[in-house]
Formats: structure tokens, C-alpha cells, sequence
């Protein structure tokens, strides 16, 4: 870690990666899933999460009747239509350099891409800048800023696509002084509040949310309150296999219980009520607005708009009327794809006819196989979808 | 070259005072009445030729180049010759440990060097945009005889062209590299068989992280150097106790991940690496974690994966080890009957994953 950061020791990921610990912490789990005696179903809502699962394919570490299951913790793939087809608009307008994190570079708007033959296939910010768009991956909000500074006659947009932990440092940058010329495409998305619509699913049936460590350090898990008073399990996750297995342990224990709270196994970095400066900050930039959840819904409240005071930096204001109003809408998620159904832990990604076929990472159909957080990318890239790889050596 | 202000200038100058090109090449500082390139150092007249003289042959120093002709003649190799090529660009030029002229003579080097061949001579070509600090191109070009004295290389001839400013990045380098094959060198992923090892030269992902940390807009105070540099002195050393290695490809873009896909493409047999096993410097693996980055799939500037066999592999790790390029090498993994054409990482946990084929630059994610 950087210099100065924290205590000596404080971060040690060997300790929370340790084989042991987990060895320990899977057998917990088997014993606890054994004593509740039913299959149970887990869910996580954050991207980070199923990359890490993956990555370390703890799944096999669970017992037969334990399923953890991929939510909505994917801002790519649940970021609307509409402001992908924005920055799309935008970035083919002269005069405009459009940044974004390179994860959104790929994802397929609405917008037909012209001379395409593989089928309902939609152009990209990457078909954008093949076009002649200038569009340029940012590492950060504040790089966008210095490209603004230095292009004071180009209009710069920040695509800014994200859960509660990138709209802090938008939040951050807007507060602290921003170039006239610098705006920001508003997707930014607030999880509780789409945790409150699963429930009212069809067929819902997740016993316990593992709650996404990186945004409940700012949020706090208060905001959570209403799944445990709705008897649902809930335990903070953080992201190392030990976090990851200590998280279903408490969900698990809850469940056997029958007493679902708000737990914190990830107390080393997660406090009950967030980071209350970072909060603050948050709301003084922005307030809650409804938003669309691609494929999903427009959810209440689960959504950042800049506020009247920072209004002037809202790309969707700057350039309203200059765009096509019809480009901007457009069927959500393309023919064959069930992006929605992934999304919301309704289907598996191997279940969607179009994985692994006409959508795969390097020429990705749906926003679920583009970026590293979404869920089909995940499970083709670790191999999830295939049976346990089993090992013959010589 | 298809810019209308680009003009070849191969070597092509021909003046009838090599002696006295000879002693103005013995000089150890630039004397040049420019600080920045000019479109008229690519124009094949009058800067060209001064560009050649004072820079290209004063730091190159060698017979072949100094005699400014149209292709240079070196001595006869006798026998195979292995060809390679390779263009280089990289972002910021000077990184941490290295930098673009190091890199472009180490990597084409390396790519000779994998095939078993004895690299011998060296091309240069540089794509120099229009305002290119002077001084900064002599760094390159000092870096560049550097690295190639260092493995035994000279860098016989040589172009230059000039782009207007805005149609470059400052500098492009590409190398072209001939070496000689032994008769007796046998390799490739044909003679790859079960129950092979699979080792490494030190940790990876070093080069990766390294230039990352410096690119506008993450500037990270990393404590880290890339590990380009040229390895045919190590694989040298290596097959001489080592005689039967089955393969070797340098690990570069898309790590150790792509070079193991590569191997395992349509065989039958996999490649199974164990995570634990494999050497990871502690802040790569910690802005790894940071970043969002698999080390496996981090760029390497000066690692070789290498295939052996069983009896051989102890001996191999041993030479490795002994020489200054190989001192963190480690055995990382074996080849397996089953799963048939899939890369695998064994985790810590004794659960597997499928170690993916890179796709793309890796790029920090979001959330």
C-alpha cells in the first residue's frame, strides 16, 4: 500500500487470503448448512464479488445445497440505455472529448451499428471512437479534470458510471472546483434501494445478501435495515476468500437461527454507519433521483443528480436539445440477450442461449460479458460454466 | 511510410570519409546545433546525414554501420538463422527500471533467444515526431547500446523517419534481430509432454505494474522497476545443463496467461500453474489487488517461460537461479493429460479456475 497508509501491518492480505482460515471457514459453513438441512439460496450484489468467487472459485468450497448467487452489483451492465447512447451522441460531436473508465468502452447502446451482420448487434463508445469520436479511457475523475484544464475550448464529458464509490469522487472533484468545461453524464447508481424491489420478484427466494464491502464503507449498512426487518439475512462482505467465506458463514448462522440482522464480518474497514465525511460530501453534490436500471426498472431514489448548485456540470443539461432525442431511447438489452434475467440472479449465464456463442468477452453481445464486474464476463473468463476441471496428470 | 513528409533515409548517405566518421564516433557526448527533431532530420538530406553521424553512428560504434551503405554486411553465420522483429511503443518512454530503448533492443533479443538461437546483429528504425527532445533521443539511443553490449549485439543499421508533430508520440522504435541456430536445437510445442515442468525466471508482472503506476492519472509512488532486459545470456546457461528444454517463449503482453494459452492452443494436454507457486513481487501483488489486476496477465519485459522436462527441470531452476536475471525463478506448474487444451490455476484452496486468455490491455476496473 502507498506510504502512510494506515497502520504498520494493517493491511495484510496474506492473512485474509491464508488456506487454512478458509479450510476452517468451509467447514463452518458445511456444518452450519447441514444443521439448517435445506437447500439455501445467498446472494451477493456486487461485481467484485463474483470476480473474486471466480477467481478463486470458492463455489467449490461450498456444500451441495449452498448457493451463492450474482445480484445487480455490476454498474456497466445495469447502466441505462440511454446514457450510453448520451456519451455515444456526444462523443461524435465536434468539440467534445468524451472520458470514460475503460470498462464502459465496449458496452453496446441502442444505436443499431451500421453494417453489422452477426444480428442485433449496437455500437459501443469503441464504434464511437472508430468513427472519428474523441473518446479516451480515464483512470479517474480527476485526470478527466486536467484534461479539461488543458483543453479549455473543448467541452470535456465524464462519463461517470458507477455505485456509491465512484459518485464520492465525482463528488469530491465538483466540490473542490471544476473547469467550466467539464461535465458529467449523471449514471450513477445507488444500490439499497434496488435491494428493496428483488423481494417483490416472482419467484424470490434469497435467504441472505452478502452486502457489497467497498460501498457499505461509505453508505454504512443502516441503509439495509429493511431486508432484516423483511427476515432476510445480511452480513457485510469484503473481498478476500477469508471475507468472502466468513460472510456466508454469518449469513448461514442467521438463517439456522432464524434471526436475520445486519451483520459486519467485514468490521476491519466497514463502520454501521459509513464514512460520515464522505457522505456528506456526497450530499452536498448530489441528491436521490429516480434512475433506470437497465432491463430492470426505473427503481426511486436509486439514483445521484447533481443538485441545482452544481447543475451547470450535468452534460445532460449542457446539451439538451443539441442531441437526437430518438437515439437516445431504444430497446434495452438486444435480441436473444438475458442480460436482465443474470442481473437479477434470475438465470445463470450458461442458461442465456447467446453465451459463450454469439457473446463472449472479446465480442461481447450483452453489457454482462463486457466489463470485468459483470457476471457473464466473469463465469467465461474463470470457467464457471464448465464442469469442475478435473485434473488427470501424468 | 505513407506521411507525405516522411522520406526514407536508410543509411542511404554515402560520403567517401568513413576514417574520419570513424573518429568523430569515438566522441562520448552529442555535439548537435538542434534541441528538438526537426522534419528535416527525416528529409534524407543535409540533418539526416548529421543526425546519423552524430547520433546513430557515435553510439551504435560499430565497423558495419559506419560504413553508411545502403545494407549492412556482417560476417557469415553459417548454419540456421532465426529472424525476428518487433515494434515498440510504451507510455510514459522512461519507466521505472527501464525505458523505451532498453526494451525495444531486450524484446527482440528475447524473441531470438526463446527460439534457442545466438542473437548476433541488430537493425534499428525510429519513428520520431516532429519536437522530439534531442536529448531525450540521445538517452534512448545510449540505452539502446547498452543493452545491446550487454547481450553481445551490435545494431548494424538503421532508419529514421520524421512525422509532423501531432502525427506521432514522440518515438517508435523497431528492431529487427538475426542470430544463429545451433543445428541441435530442438524446440517446440510439438515435443511438449506430460508430466513436464513448467518454469519461470522471477516474479511476474513487474513491467506491468511498473508503467502503469507512472501513466497520467495514477501516478502511484510504487517502489517498483520493470524487469525489462535481455535474456539470452540466462537461456544460454539454461541449455547447457538443460539440454532437452521442449519450449521457451518470452512472457510479455498479456503475461504469463497468454503464453500459457498459447502453448496449451488445440494440444492434447493442459497447462496446469499453481498459484502459490508462482513468485509475485509483494507491491505487485498488492497494487495488483489495488487496481483490480491478475499478476498472470501483467505485462513482462524480461521473463521466459520455459518448458522441461521432468528430469531436467531441477538442473534448469538451478541456472536460472545462478544468473542475475533468474535469481526469484521458480518451477510453477507441469503439463497434464487432462483437462485437454485449457490453462488452469490451482488455487491455495485446491479449487481450480481456468486461467483466461487476455483480451484486452488490463485496465483498472471500476465499481
Amino acid at each position: 500500500m502507498a506510504e502512510g497508509g494506515g497502520a504498520p501491518g494493517a493491511f495484510r492480505p496474506d492473512t485474509y487470503k491464508d488456506p487454512e482460515l478458509v479450510a476452517q471457514l468451509s467447514g463452518r459453513i458445511a456444518e452450519v448448512a447441514a444443521e439448517i438441512g435445506r437447500p439455501v439460496k445467498l446472494m451477493h450484489i456486487c461485481g467484485t464479488h463474483e470476480h473474486e468467487i471466480g477467481r478463486y472459485a470458492l463455489r467449490d468450497l461450498l456444500p451441495e445445497g449452498v448457493t451463492v448467487l450474482a445480484g445487480p452489483g455490476c454498474p456497466v451492465c445495469v447502466c441505462d440505455n440511454e446514457y450510453i447512447n448520451l456519451a455515444i451522441q456526444l462523443s461524435l460531436t465536434p468539440g467534445v472529448i468524451l472520458c470514460s473508465f475503460g470498462d464502459m468502452l465496449a458496452v453496446p447502446g441502442s444505436i443499431p451499428l451500421e453494417g453489422e451482420r452477426r444480428g442485433d448487434v449496437r455500437m459501443s463508445l469503441l464504434d464511437a471512437r472508430a468513427r472519428g469520436g474523441d473518446v479516451r479511457a480515464v483512470y479517474s475523475v480527476f485526470e478527466c479534470k486536467r484534461i479539461a484544464e488543458a483543453n479549455p475550448d473543448k467541452q470535456v464529458v465524464f462519463f461517470s458510471v458507477g455505485f456509491e464509490t465512484t459518485v464520492v469522487a465525482v463528488a469530491a472533484m465538483l466540490k473542490r472546483g471544476a473547469p467550466d468545461n467539464l461535465t458529467v453524464i449523471e449514471a450513477n447508481y445507488y444500490t439499497p434501494p434496488a435491494t428493496s424491489l428483488l423481494p417483490e420478484l416472482d419467484g424470490f427466494d434469497i435467504e441472505g445478501f452478502m452486502l457489497p464491502g467497498h460501498a457499505v464503507t461509505i453508505t454504512g449498512l443502516r441503509v439495509y435495515e429493511h431486508l432484516a426487518e423483511r427476515g432476510i439475512a445480511c452480513a457485510s462482505g469484503g473481498f478476500e476468500p477469508v471475507d468472502v467465506m466468513a460472510s456466508v458463514v454469518s449469513l448461514l448462522e442467521q438463517i439456522r437461527d432464524g434471526e436475520a440482522t445486519i451483520a459486519n464480518p467485514y468490521n476491519r474497514l466497514v463502520k454501521y454507519d459509513g464514512n460520515e465525511k464522505a457522505k456528506q460530501e456526497l450530499d452536498e453534490v448530489f441528491e436521490l433521483a429516480p434512475i433506470r436500471w437497465r432491463g430492470i426498472a426505473e427503481i426511486p431514489a436509486s439514483g445521484y443528480k447533481l443538485r441545482e448548485a452544481y447543475a451547470q456540470h450535468s452534460a445532460a443539461r449542457r446539451f439538451a436539445g443539441t442531441l437526437d432525442e430518438v437515439a437516445l431511447r431504444g430497446a434495452e438489452h438486444p435480441k436473444g440477450c438475458r442480460c436482465a434475467e443474470v442481473t437479477l440472479g434470475q438465470i445463470r449465464p450458461d442458461e442465456c442461449g447467446v453465451f459463450g456463442k454469439l457473446c463472449t468477452p472479446d465480442s461481447p453481445y450483452g453489457p454482462c460479458m463486457v466489463s470485468h464486474e459483470g457476471t457473464c464476463r466473469a463465469w467465461y473468463t474463470y470457467g464457471m460454466h464448465k464442469e469442475r476441471l478435473t485434473v488427470e496428470a501424468a | 511510410m505513407t506521411s507525405e513528409n516522411a522520406s526514407d533515409v536508410q543509411n542511404a548517405e554515402r560520403s567517401a570519409g568513413a576514417e574520419a566518421r570513424a573518429a568523430s564516433a569515438e566522441r562520448t557526448r552529442l555535439v548537435t546545433r538542434y534541441d528538438s527533431v526537426r522534419l528535416s532530420h527525416g528529409s534524407g538530406g543535409k540533418l539526416t546525414l548529421e543526425l546519423i553521424e552524430e547520433l546513430f553512428v557515435s553510439v551504435f560504434a560499430n565497423e558495419p554501420l559506419r560504413e553508411l551503405t545502403d545494407a549492412a554486411i556482417v560476417a557469415n553465420l553459417g548454419g540456421r538463422i532465426a529472424f525476428a522483429t518487433d515494434s515498440h511503443t510504451v507510455k510514459p518512454a522512461f519507466f521505472p527500471g527501464g525505458d523505451i530503448g532498453r526494451l525495444a533492443v531486450a524484446g527482440t533479443i528475447n524473441d531470438l533467444a526463446v527460439m534457442g538461437a545466438k542473437p548476433a546483429y541488430m537493425t534499428a528504425a525510429f519513428l520520431l515526431e516532429e519536437g522530439y527532445d534531442m536529448a531525450e533521443l540521445e538517452r534512448v539511443v545510449r540505452s539502446m547500446k547498452a543493452t545491446a553490449d550487454e547481450a553481445g549485439v551490435a545494431i548494424v543499421a538503421g532508419d529514421t523517419k520524421v512525422l509532423e508533430r501531432g502525427h506521432g508520440d514522440g518515438v517508435f522504435i523497431n528492431t529487427t534481430g538475426i542470430g544463429f541456430l545451433p543445428d541441435d536445437v530442438r524446440l517446440g510445442v510439438g515435443y511438449v509432454r506430460p508430466g513436464d515442468k513448467v518454469l519461470v525466471n522471477g516474479t511476474l508482472g513487474d513491467h506491468g505494474i511498473a508503467v502503469m503506476s507512472r501513466r497520467e492519472g495514477l501516478d502511484l509512488a510504487v517502489e517498483l522497476e520493470s524487469d525489462v532486459a535481455p535474456l539470452n545470456g540466462l537461456i544460454e546457461q539454461v541449455m547447457q545443463v538443460a539440454p532437452n528444454v521442449r519450449f521457451m517463449r518470452d512472457v510479455t503482453r498479456g503475461g504469463l496467461a497468454a503464453v500459457a494459452n498459447e502453448v496449451v492452443l488445440r494440444q492434447a494436454f493442459g497447462l496446469r500453474v499453481f498459484d502459490v507457486a508462482v513468485p509475485i513481487h509483494d507491491v505487485v501483488e498488492q497494487y495488483s489487488e489495488m487496481l483490480g489486476i491478475d499478476p498472470l496477465l501483467a505485462a513482462n519485459e524480461g521473463k521466459v517461460m520455459m518448458i522441461v522436462p521432468p528430469d531436467e527441470a531441477e538442473a534448469a531452476l538451478g541456472a536460472m537461479k545462478a544468473h542475475p536475471f533468474g535469481r526469484e525463478a521458480a518451477i510453477i506448474g507441469d503439463i497434464v493429460r487432462k483437462p485437454e487444451g485449457v490453462a488452469l490455476v490451482e488455487t491455495a484452496y485446491g479449487t481450480r479456475r481456468v486461467l483466461e486468455m487476455p483480451i484486452e490491455e488490463q485496465l483498472p476496473r471500476i465499481c
